[in-house]
């Protein structure tokens, strides 16, 4: 970890630009976790169960910890707040520590978009004014015009749907798109075979639950997928157009007229203005500023604008600040509104 | 003194019985057949153990069995830290088994992973609770499907009747250990078509911990043939 004098520097430019000191319990319960992020998050955290049988863990990401902060304590309306602590997840990466030491910062109940984006962006850049470097990258994504450019696209809504929710798993992303480029989904001879089960079903009654699922859920969705086959050709064509989509990569200022360009050679009907973006400035500071359309898949819960900053130091090239929008992790952590939010961490682990 | 650890029951413990015997290992129970201790003969410093498959992986892991006879599902299910504790020397051509993912049959809308994943997301979106996930294997379960993209689905384990589970309100769906699949026909299910989770059998294994030595050596030499 640094210095403590400076994270208490980092903390007070943080401060200077308005954010209100919070405090956040070291223990979450596990449920919230699993809950949104589902069974896998398990194998990061360190979990226990307390006397009442309830299971808790240590702070896998303090992002969490303050959404359930805001959440529990009944919060309304805007709040720009910042913290300070160590968070703890299990890395199969001997070289990274299990032990996160970061400063946070957020804006949430965030409803002005744009603007608490690049208010978020420009405390990240005055926190980051306290270290050493010689010279770094800002690189900014934004997930919701990947979310957009899929909408468009001709493929079943189901396809849709699966890109927009594998975004952030690359791996398994990849092998989306090689299984969307070969062989179609509906395989014709099971479906001949199910045919027969389905005009049977078709006289059972549809109220009738089958583990969890109405008769009529099923016929409803056996019905939608035989009519909406994907073909293989049209397959390939889509995935060429979304390989091409993630490969754009560019300065700031020239993100609007790239991402144009490309839209009007597929024949997608979509344009973005350049004032969509939080900074057109190709150098800020000691930082190139740089557009990417692949960037932002390293956290499930970002839903639009991400950014990240890695700086130089010692010929080391070093990422210290990552951040983004996650307008849904309030309400998918149970809140029954959307709390539009958008935050970033400084890494001081280096 | 060495330990060796064989199942104490079911159709694992008659086939590896049977190498012992091809072999000309003669094992002496002297309590007879439920005799949970044995030796072999003409090998005074040999002990076998007759215990549960489950429980020979755990004590190779702990070293207090130094050469056991169990199944590769289960050393795969282990923690990681006690498979990082075994060797398996030999794999047999018995106990041959598949672990699955198993649906209730009359769900004619899924066929592949992807679709459940897809079921498993309308349960969160629509149903607002997990696709619950029933099963004696939670790791090897748990990993597969979030492999396969599955992310949204609660495990519940289970220790028997797996099968039953969708039809009792315990679950929805099974991953369970099936070598014809006719148990799963009869209950109702089915496996998806890219539902195999794991290919299991009968393995020999050594526990990293034992130290090498002429009778180890002899013994496993011996039973390495089917």
């Amino acid at each position: 970890m640094k210095s403590k004098n400076l994270s208490e520097k980092i903390l007070r430019s943080v401060k200077s630009k308005g954010f209100k000191y919070i405090d956040l319990p070291s223990v979450i319960e596990v449920n919230h976790i699993v809950q949104r992020s589902g069974e896998n998050f398990r194998k990061f955290i360190f979990s226990f169960i307390d006397q009442n049988g309830s299971e808790l863990c240590l702070r896998p990401d303090l992002t969490i910890a303050s959404c359930l902060r805001y959440l529990e304590n009944n919060l309304k309306g805007r709040e720009k707040i910042f913290y300070s602590g160590q968070a703890y997840r299990k890395t199969l990466n001997k070289k990274n520590s299990i032990i996160r030491d970061q400063v946070g910062f957020e804006i949430i109940g965030s409803e002005n978009e744009k603007n608490d984006d690049k208010e978020i962006i420009n405390t990240a850049l005055k926190s980051l004014s306290n270290l050493n470097y010689s010279k770094g990258t800002l690189k900014i994504g934004n997930i919701e015009i990947f979310n957009l450019l899929i909408s468009k696209l001709n493929i079943p809504k189901r396809w849709k749907l699966r890109f927009s929710r594998h975004f952030w798993r690359e791996q398994y992303f990849n092998d989306l798109l090689k299984r969307l480029e070969t062989n179609s989904d509906v395989d014709p001879t099971i479906v001949e075979v199910d045919k027969k089960r389905y005009l049977k079903m078709l006289r059972d009654d549809h109220q009738e639950m089958v583990a969890g699922r109405s008769v009529k859920e099923i016929l409803k969705r056996f019905d939608n997928k035989i009519k909406d086959p994907r073909r293989a050709s049209r397959g390939k064509n889509v995935s060429k157009i979304i390989k091409e989509f993630l490969r754009i990569q560019c300065p700031i200022n020239k993100a609007a007229d790239k991402l144009n360009a490309f839209f009007k050679k597929n024949k997608i009907n979509l344009i973005v203005d350049q004032k969509y973006f939080p900074t057109s400035n190709n150098k800020i500071q000691k930082l190139n500023v740089k557009f990417s359309t692949s960037f932002g898949r390293q956290l499930e819960y970002y839903t639009g604008m991400v950014f990240k900053i890695d700086i130089k130091s010692k010929s080391k090239s070093i990422n210290v600040i990552n951040g983004g929008r996650y307008d849904k992790l309030i309400s998918d952590l149970g809140a029954k509104k959307k709390v539009p939010a958008v935050g970033a961490a400084l890494n001081l682990n280096y | 003194m060495m330990n060796i650890g064989i199942p104490s029951k079911g159709r694992l413990r008659k086939d590896i019985l049977k190498i012992f015997k091809k072999n000309k290992l003669n094992l002496i129970s002297e309590r007879g057949e439920r005799d949970l201790l044995g030796s072999i003969k003409n090998l005074p410093n040999v002990k076998i153990l007759y215990l549960h498959a489950r429980e020979i992986v755990e004590r190779l892991g702990d070293g207090s069995l130094d050469l056991g006879f169990s199944g590769y599902d289960l050393l795969k299910e282990s923690e990681i830290n006690i498979q990082k504790k075994i060797n398996v020397v030999k794999k047999y051509n018995f106990g041959k088994a598949i672990l699955v993912i198993a649906i209730p049959d009359p769900w004619i809308d899924v066929q592949t992973v992807a679709d459940l994943e897809e079921i498993a997301f309308e349960f969160k979106d629509k149903k607002k609770k997990k696709l619950r996930v029933a099963t004696k294997y939670p790791n090897l379960t748990r990993e597969f499907l979030f492999s396969k993209g599955v992310t949204q689905f609660k495990i519940v384990g289970s220790l028997g009747a797996t099968e039953a589970y969708p039809f009792t309100g315990s679950s929805e769906i099974i991953t369970d250990i099936t070598s014809t699949g006719e148990t799963l026909r009869a209950n109702n299910l089915r496996v998806l078509k890219d539902g195999v989770i794991l290919k299991s059998e009968a393995c020999m294994m050594i526990s990293k911990s034992t130290p090498k030595s002429t009778i180890l050596n002899k013994i496993v030499k011996l039973l390495f043939k089917n």
